[in-house]
């Protein structure tokens, strides 16, 4: 070899490791690094926004068609998962648990690499070690939260616990489906590792109560399903390999595991009930209507474990709540409001005070039948009312502040929800406009001359309530409805201390374990905020009443049938029932009014089908994982 | 241009066009099934069709052979027993009756080819025996026998009404209902009434209806057996 070839020799060389040092060592301009992002306290900010926006917290933009429903023009009739329980019915369809409803499959798995992502570089990070416990914490709830909403769709589901990396092979990157208890188990370890790692404050991120709160909420329904499970049994692969079903000899450790979580949070003294001891049934309304109106307000935050903001309108921004639902007098040109009735066995559910520890079903005639729904009948004698809403006189306060019933005050306007009248001479004319004018005064069966001036049972533009109920929980009484899409922005309670209170109890009842006495407090405390001044003993029944009464709409009813297996006995062509308000003209000139019980009328009874338990994994041709039964 | 050349290129692109769409149309074509099953569920000891549910009832799982992962399908039963599904591809299925209304049976392997028959001989978990259901003033009165073949519990008895015939637990205007919860006693007649009265927003004088009995089995996903339905003037 001689000089010049060494001279080329080294010169390559050189330019080679020049370009080591130079070229390929370079850093992407086209993304950021991890210590870019979560070194700077903006950038964590941003992403942890990110994540946070994707939980799947079941807010106002949850809808039938899954999470965020609020893109641009999010034109689904409204249709939420209350309307697929007894809670309510919608004014013009149906329906139930369709195949494809409630999914969260590839949204899911998209959040959760999103947050592996994080889980990898944490021990990387320059930060102190304070703000890496919270992170270690933040994404461990973060994560919780959305196996638990996988957990309750699917049964058990492949866990990703660390970032996968692709290396050209696509096989290697499918992860079986685990069992089901190894799915809630690992739920609840990652609760475990939120709450060690958590600060004690309160605020909008995740919290250790809120992660507490998670624990509590999970538990409860792995123990609920652990138990009731037999109620609809099922069989197929997906329940021989254990990946749907949990035995029933689980239940109570579960239950120990909801009961211990709730009695961190009611022992930490850091929450209570939102003005717990109101002087009367409509101070107690008032301040029920105003805890969901805006939770932030008035001091409401004492309740609120755990917040989701709705902070500016707009798409991706903004909820649809008070146009859809809105009544028809008060749409305020929006043409389609009115669509969530609340449903007649809903208002039964309440318990008068009169009559404490007992769902008091609304009683229309003298003989006290309330299992009568065949509609108007001249011989029946039907109690005579005073005003629309006399009949409701006795309820529960929540009642008054979850619906809108006939004849109240809602924004500054009497809301009218009349079905007809009855004539002098004894015939009824019922969900049909007409008329008729008596000594000079002119009468209408929805109880106004035109469509804008009611609200009730009118089938036009399915703008007005066919139950007899209008909604008013977590609606805005403030301002006067924007007529667009994705315009309110009211804030929505993911956990609150009430529903804590009420998990405590149904572990303790459920399980016979855990302190019965604080358990009977429990429920009571809940109901003295609503104004009942009767203690009532702790039972299934008591626990269950007040569940479904107190929570009411906040999309835990769909849980609740669920993980107590009750969907399938309530609704087995079962319709829902609404009470029509009817002007008895016969008591001319005095103003009376009688009320029926019917069948909601033009809308079909429902059935839920026991294989919609579990929802249907998307995708099997592709991730081979094995289906749920009977899909 | 001349008119007459711009309509002779206007037509050629067109034929080519026709010509190209033709061309795919026979390149991505399949054959379309040209198979079916169809068959009863026969009972064993009577040798008579077996009632069934035509809504949330029996289903036979047909899993095809030379796919996987495959989903399995699932034919739904007529209430009186037949069942058909006349669109398969002929192929060699695994084929099993499952959430049935008898004691269950193994999966067997069907060659399915052209309109293939396979009846079910099975033993329901109940029988309906000698059912009678007539008009009795405002009344409609089930009276029937119950012969079960397996030693659980009966769950319930049901009179279901519906306008149409296909009636069933899945399928019914109106229900009267009993929980049992204990085994059949042999030779009891067991009795259901229907008040017409009060269902008369459903049930309107003066039409017909149907009415059937059905009895409930306490089996895992078990269907309930049925007499045949009664057509009455209410």
């Amino acid at each position: 070899m001689n000089t010049n070839n060494i001279k080329i020799c080294i010169l390559l060389a050189s330019v080679f490791m020049l370009g080591c040092d130079k070229v390929l060592d370079l850093q992407p301009t086209d993304r950021l690094t991890a210590n870019t992002i979560f070194g700077d306290p903006k950038g964590v900010e941003i992403y942890m926004a990110n994540l946070y926006s994707q939980l799947p917290i079941e807010d106002f933009t949850y809808m039938k068609q899954g999470f965020n429903y609020n893109q641009s023009g999010p034109n689904n009739g409204g249709q939420c998962s209350s309307m697929f329980t007894d809670e309510a019915t919608h004014s013009e369809s149906g329906a139930g648990v369709g195949d494809g409803d409630f999914q969260w499959w590839a949204d899911g798995y998209k959040l959760m690499r999103d947050v592996n992502i994080l889980v990898d570089v944490i021990p990387t990070l320059q930060i102190s070690d304070q703000e890496r416990k919270s992170l270690i914490g933040e994404s461990a709830f973060i994560k919780a939260f959305a196996y638990f909403g996988l957990a309750k769709r699917y049964g058990g589901v492949p866990l990703i616990k660390n970032s996968q990396v692709y290396s050209g092979d696509a096989e290697s990157l499918k992860v079986p489906r685990s069992t089901e208890q190894e799915t809630w188990d690992y739920v609840l370890s990652l609760c475990d590792t939120a709450i060690e790692n958590l600060g004690d404050a309160t605020g909008r991120r995740a919290t250790k109560w809120a992660a507490y709160a998670l624990k509590s909420r999970a538990a409860l329904h792995a123990a609920s399903l652990a138990k009731f499970g037999n109620l609809a049994p099922q069989s197929g692969i997906a329940v021989t390999e254990k990946l749907v079903g949990l035995d029933a000899s689980l239940a109570n450790n579960y239950y120990k595991a909801a009961i211990s979580a709730s009695e961190a949070i009611m022992k930490s003294g850091k929450f209570q009930l939102f003005k717990p001891t109101p002087a009367n049934p409509q101070e107690a309304a008032e301040n029920y209507r105003l805890l969901f109106q805006d939770p932030n307000a008035n001091g409401a935050t004492v309740e609120a474990i755990f917040i989701k903001g709705h902070a500016i309108v707009g798409n991706f921004q903004g909820h649809n709540y008070d146009i859809w639902f809105q009544p028809a007098q008060t749409a305020n040109g929006w043409p389609h409001p009115g669509r969530m009735n609340p449903t007649l066995d809903l208002a039964d559910s309440y318990e008068s005070y009169t009559n404490p520890g007992k769902s008091t079903p609304i009683v229309t005639t003298m003989d006290n039948n309330t299992n009568d729904y065949n509609g108007y009948n001249p011989s029946q004698n039907y109690i005579k009312y005073n005003t629309p809403n006399e009949i409701f006189k006795d309820k529960d306060a929540r009642l008054w502040a979850t619906s809108i019933l006939p004849g109240t005050i809602w924004k500054d306007k009497t809301i009218i929800i009349q079905a007809g009248y009855v004539k002098p001479d004894g015939l009824a004319v019922i969900r049909t406009s007409a008329n008729m004018t008596i000594s000079g005064t002119t009468y209408y069966t929805y109880g106004a001359s035109s469509t804008s001036l009611y609200s009730g049972f009118d089938g036009f533009g399915g703008n007005n309530t066919k139950t007899g109920f209008g909604f008013k929980k977590f609606m805005n009484q403030l301002s006067p409805i924007v007529p667009g899409w994705n315009q309110s922005t009211t804030d929505f309670i993911e956990f609150r201390y009430a529903e804590i209170l009420l998990n405590f109890a149904e572990a303790v009842v459920e399980s016979g374990t855990g302190d019965p006495i604080a358990a009977a407090k429990a429920i009571n405390d809940i109901r003295r905020r609503a104004a009942h001044k009767i203690d009532i003993p702790l039972t299934v029944e008591n626990v269950q009443r007040e569940r479904k009464v107190e929570l009411a709409f906040e999309h835990k009813r769909f849980w609740d049938l669920i993980r107590r297996r009750e969907f399938h006995t309530l609704f087995n062509s079962s319709s829902m029932h609404s009470l029509m308000p009817l002007r008895d003209l016969r008591a001319l000139p005095a103003t009376k009014f009688i009320f029926v019980r019917v069948n909601a009328p033009n809308i079909n009874p429902r059935t839920f089908i026991t294989r919609s338990y579990y929802r249907a994994i998307p995708g099997i041709g592709s991730n081979g994982l094995v289906q749920n039964p009977e899909y | 241009m001349p008119l007459k050349n711009f309509i002779m290129n206007k037509l050629l692109l067109g034929l080519f066009i026709i010509s190209f769409a033709f061309f795919s149309c026979e390149k991505d074509n399949y054959d379309g099934p040209t198979a079916g099953l169809s068959g009863t569920f026969i009972d064993a000891l009577t040798n008579k069709p077996i009632e069934q549910d035509i809504i949330n009832g029996t289903t036979i799982e047909l899993i095809e052979k030379g796919y996987n992962p495959v989903t399995p399908q699932y034919l739904i039963v007529k209430t009186n027993g037949t069942y058909e599904n006349s669109q398969l591809f002929a192929n060699t299925y695994t084929v099993r009756p499952v959430r049935g209304n008898f004691i269950d049976i193994a999966a067997q392997e069907v060659v399915i080819n052209g309109e293939t028959k396979l009846d079910f001989v099975v033993t329901p978990y109940i029988r309906v025996k000698e059912a009678n259901i007539s008009k009795v003033g405002t009344k409609v009165i089930a009276t029937f026998k119950l012969e079960q073949n397996v030693l659980n519990p009966i769950r319930k008895i049901s009179l279901y009404a519906h306008s149409d015939s296909r009636l069933g637990d899945g399928m019914r205007l109106a229900v009267s209902e009993k929980t049992i919860n204990v085994v059949a006693v042999p030779n009891t007649v067991y009795t259901i009434e229907m008040d017409l009265p009060s269902n008369s927003s459903t049930l309107k004088p003066g039409l017909d209806y149907y009415f059937r009995v059905g009895a409930l089995i306490n089996v895992p996903e078990a269907k309930p057996n049925y007499a045949p339905a009664v057509k009455l003037v209410i």
